[in-house]
């Protein structure tokens, strides 16, 4: 979840008439966690799908909502003017088809503006641009650029001087040198031609979705702001404009339409989109009894507006506010705008009889008889290494199941077998007193169309007189006890265990499992000073099946 | 303290008195304690300055392979006697009848000068009636016996003879009591023990105190009327994301923070209707093309949901009561506070009139159970339920409020497309966090250490 650093005086200033102990008691109530505060800084983390919470501008809207200090939606005033022109090039439709833009005057940037404008566009490159892929922005100052602009595409010599650069770069150059052309330029793919945005004398605005140009950087003394999102969706693009749109007349300026043409291009509108929603269901699902007029006045706590028309309920929902599928979504905002903390909790009588699983009371019975035979119950996690459950035991791995990118050394293949995870155990507790006794119930993993996932029980003595015997009694007690079965063992060679102290276990002609004495090698390898036996079994097939026989 | 003395000590003071010097052995006997018993409590008597040990070594005696032999069928000497005192006897005859010991019997009977020979035979000078050796032999032969119970010349020849004779060194113990221990009345000693005193430490065999949590919430929610259902921890990503209305390009559904299994896809994730229908929601709503390559890739589940989704899915309940418990998955960094791998519980109420109200009663219910009353909601952001909840519980060891199970109402983007018609309650959470609570631990770790000198040592009944 992204995380943003506010100021309370800043939010206080934005909100109005407002404690500091009111927002931070609020702050919860529209979904933000508060992670850290430190005297006039908190830090906040909100929910990736609603961008409009990447500024403090976003989130004042919210908490003027919820404390009533000013409700309904927030209207976006874009002035109409025939000064600012956008042309898409054919060339353009198979790299990164659409841009959509908007312009905003008169506002006053300081650094923490600055600084919120720009947290702003990392989340929204992150979450909704998907890592720029879907949709990217540029915030540009608009007095160092001339109208009309075009959106074409250009050879990868082109050069102009990037963001944060003293002097002109290639294409080529800013691709393979720079910070986020190494992060982003495989989104452009394999053409050799790449997306720019040039104005009317001839200068690089921008070349996305990778970096603006330096000449349009945004600082303290600009005054206007040219706002540029391409992407490859339409509406993506829009949605992202939407919130930045949103944010920029909350800082005080004054939109301004851009006239955007070519190739399914069009100027954006920012439109509300009008959704009805029925009372009931809101009631029905929220189980409250709340009357219209209550519905309206929560919807607008949470910055929507609302009609009441016959006996549903129109709302008018704005542009940056896409995260609204549908009615559901609204019923979400009815309860935000209720307060979370009005509803009262009930318990509404249970129609149902409950039922554990057949399967864990098979295995606490299980766990029950092995307690009772003096072992101790261990967890191991079922995604292991490849040097606890191959390398250290000597083990076959030719048909390992591992994971992709674990960022776990310790944590990089299924285990196959719980039998080895407990060898190491032994092997973290050699300081610890003798007798070591230990068993595991758990799932083991095999490939099997993609993957078969089965119970085993593994058990493991330790101690200086523990021998085939002794574990082979706890073999045979606990299955005669456990499930009044019995259990045959035949001599087998298997390289964890020492040459003619190893069986396989035998149950109804089946190989259900192996028993035997610890090959010496593999306790060495793990440093262990005593002798170590023990088993494993399957359950899944054999021994939980012929109980329902 | 008043001299107490353990059964054992009593019984071995009891029966010195009668027999002032006696070994291990006799007090067995005469007490009829088990060896271990004796060794413990003349340990105990020393200690007190009771009891005397005094060690020694001692020699037996036995006969080997040869003395066996001559003690069965005489020396080797005697028989060679015996075979001529009715008249010379040819050479080679008496050495064919002989085998292996005439040589040594010859040089014997030559050297005392009980024979002589003339050409090829042998004739007899004289015999006596005990031959050297052979008294010592039949003692030996008899019995084991030491040194000192034996004419020690008559040995001496035996000895010298190879395999006669096997000598063990024997160390004995012999037990007395001190002067102060004799006048104890051990009819007069009280029952008393020393209850004072410490006593060996026993290691208990339990059930994992991780375990014990999740059988214990399992019962809350068997009792709260849910029934437990099973599945795969493998899951395809239908199941795991698609289904739950999460995007494809989610960034959830990253290698870092997911755990992909490499190079292996599910066959069938679906039914056709099921993969149409999740497929279309997500074309409309998320505006991207959707592909069913991504949607068969395996994943370790990354919460039980998963598996509640696809029971409605399949089952398509009017009214439910369901929970799923067991290991989720997250590509992250172990560290105090996370695991790749730990237990998530996940619930679901299906019915026509399922509430927010009644999802929030629930939790209350389940919190109240395992005495957590301090509780609030507060609103939060699922891809898969709307409205989302979250659950704020006071910690008063920690001091603060932590956030606990999460919850909400599944999405129609969710049911839909699945036929499942009814609302759908859903929440869920971690079980680590609530047994960290329970065991006073700052490291989730501990839990899979098998840390033996916490797990023998952790307080069962919490």
């Amino acid at each position: 979840m992204p995380v943003i650093e506010l100021s309370y005086s800043r939010l206080q200033k934005l909100i109005g008439k407002v404690s500091k102990k009111q927002i931070s008691d609020s702050l919860p109530f529209l979904g933000l966690d508060i992670e850290s505060e430190d005297k006039d800084l908190v830090r906040i983390e909100y929910s990736p799908n609603r961008p409009d919470y990447s500024t403090d501008y976003g989130i004042a809207l919210g908490l003027q909502g919820l404390l009533g200090i000013k409700i309904g939606s927030v209207k976006l005033t874009i002035k109409k003017s025939n000064n600012y022109h956008i042309t898409v090039k054919p060339t353009v439709s198979k790299i990164r088809p659409f841009v959509t833009g908007i312009i905003a005057k008169n506002g006053k940037i300081d650094d923490k503006t600055i600084k919120q404008l720009m947290t702003m566009q990392e989340d929204l490159h992150f979450g909704i641009g998907r890592k720029r892929k879907k949709s990217s922005i540029g915030i540009h100052d608009l007095d160092k650029i001339s109208f009309p602009l075009i959106y074409t595409t250009t050879t990868k010599n082109h050069k102009f001087i990037p963001l944060n650069s003293e002097k002109e770069l290639s294409i080529s150059k800013i691709l393979s040198d720079t910070e986020t052309g190494k992060d982003y330029g495989s989104l452009l793919g394999q053409s050799s031609q790449v997306p720019i945005i040039v104005d009317a004398n001839k200068n690089t605005v921008s070349f996305p979705p990778i970096i603006n140009a330096a000449i349009t950087t945004v600082t303290t003394k600009t005054k206007n702001l040219f706002v540029e999102v391409t992407g490859i969706n339409k509406d993506d693009a829009e949605d992202m404009l939407s919130v930045v749109a949103t944010v920029l007349q909350s800082a005080g300026f004054t939109l301004e339409h851009i006239q955007i043409s070519g190739v399914k291009n069009s100027s954006p509108k920012l439109q509300e989109k009008k959704m009805i929603v029925d009372p009931s269901l809101i009631n029905q699902t929220l189980g409250l009894n709340l009357n219209t007029t209550k519905i309206i006045t929560s919807l607008k706590k949470s910055r929507l507006t609302a009609l009441s028309k016959g006996k549903k309920i129109i709302c008018s929902i704005p542009a940056y506010r896409f995260d609204i599928f549908g009615p559901m979504d609204l019923v979400e905002e009815v309860a935000l705008g209720y307060g979370i903390q009005n509803f009262e909790p009930t318990i509404s009588p249970s129609q149902t009889i409950g039922q554990t699983n057949p399967l864990s009371l098979q295995l606490k019975s299980l766990d029950q008889t092995m307690i009772g035979l003096g072992f101790l119950e261990a967890l191991n996690s079922s995604l292991s290494s490849k040097r606890v459950l191959y390398d250290m035991t000597n083990r076959d791995s030719k048909k390992i199941i591992s994971v992709l990118d674990s960022k776990s050394q310790e944590h990089t293949i299924l285990r196959d077998s719980i039998l080895p995870g407990l060898i190491e155990n032994l092997s973290r507790n050699i300081h610890e007193s003798y007798p070591q006794k230990m068993f595991e119930t758990g799932s083991i993993f095999n490939l099997d169309n993609p993957i078969s996932e089965k119970t085993n029980l593994a058990v493991i003595s330790a101690h200086k007189d523990a021998n085939f015997t002794e574990i082979k009694s706890v073999l045979q007690t606990v299955l005669k006890i456990g499930f009044g079965i019995q259990i045959e063992t035949k001599t087998v060679i298997d390289s964890s265990f020492k040459n003619g102290h190893c069986a396989n276990i035998i149950f109804n002609k089946n190989i259900i499992g192996i028993i035997g004495e610890i090959d010496s090698k593999i306790i060495d390898n793990y440093k262990i000073r005593v002798p170590v036996v023990g088993f494993e079994i399957s359950l899944s097939d054999s021994i939980f099946k012929s109980l329902k026989n | 303290m008043s001299q107490v003395f353990h059964d054992i000590e009593k019984k071995i003071i009891a029966s010195l008195k009668e027999n002032p010097l006696q070994t291990p052995e006799t007090l067995e006997k005469s007490t009829e304690l088990l060896p271990d018993q004796i060794r413990r409590g003349i340990e105990w008597l020393k200690l007190k300055n009771l009891a005397i040990v005094d060690e020694s070594k001692s020699s037996t005696l036995s006969l080997g392979k040869n003395g066996l032999d001559s003690f069965e069928n005489g020396l080797p000497e005697r028989r060679l006697l015996n075979l001529v005192k009715n008249g010379p006897r040819k050479l080679f005859d008496l050495q064919k009848q002989l085998g292996f010991i005439f040589g040594p019997a010859m040089g014997l009977c030559r050297k005392n000068n009980w024979i002589e020979t003339s050409s090829d035979e042998i004739i007899l000078k004289t015999i006596p009636s005990i031959l050297p050796g052979e008294k010592t032999l039949q003692q030996i032969g008899s019995g084991k016996l030491s040194k000192g119970e034996l004419d020690i010349a008559d040995l001496t020849d035996l000895l010298k003879r190879p395999d006669f004779i096997v000598e063990d060194i024997v160390k004995s113990k012999k037990i007395s009591l001190t002067n102060s221990a004799k006048s104890i009345d051990v009819s007069n000693i009280s029952g008393a023990i020393d209850v004072e005193a410490k006593v060996p430490e026993l290691f208990v065999a339990r059930t994992h105190p991780l375990k014990d949590t999740i059988d214990e919430i399992r019962e809350i929610f068997v009792t709260l009327g849910f029934s437990e259902i099973f599945g795969n921890m493998t899951q395809s990503s239908f199941w795991n994301f698609d289904a739950l209305f999460t995007p494809q390009d989610h960034p959830a559904r990253e290698l870092q923070d997911t755990f992909f299994l490499d190079n292996i896809s599910a066959k069938k994730i679906g039914t056709a209707e099921q993969i149409r229908q999740v497929s279309d929601s997500h074309k409309k709503n998320w505006r991207y093309q959707w592909d069913i390559n991504e949607a068969r890739k395996m994943v370790l589940r990354t919460h039980t949901t998963c598996v509640t989704i696809k029971h409605l899915a399949e089952n398509k309940p009017d009214e439910a009561r369901i929970f799923s418990l067991g290991r989720v998955f997250r590509n992250e960094k172990v560290s105090y506070k996370h695991l790749v791998e730990f237990n998530q519980i996940e619930g679901i109420v299906v019915g026509k009139d399922a509430n927010l109200r009644n999802l929030m009663g629930i939790q209350r219910e389940f919190y109240k159970r395992i005495g957590i009353t301090k509780i609030k909601f507060w609103p939060t952001f699922f891809p898969y339920t709307e409205p989302s909840l979250q659950t704020m519980v006071y910690n008063e060891k920690l001091g603060k409020w932590i956030e606990l199970f999460g919850m909400g109402i599944f999405r129609p983007e969710v049911t839909k497309p699945l036929g499942i018609t009814k609302p759908v309650l859903a929440w869920g959470g971690g079980i680590e966090r609530i047994a960290m609570l329970k065991y006073d631990l700052d490291d989730v770790r501990e839990f899979y250490n098998n840390n033996l000198g916490w797990l023998r040592s952790n307080t069962k009944c919490q």
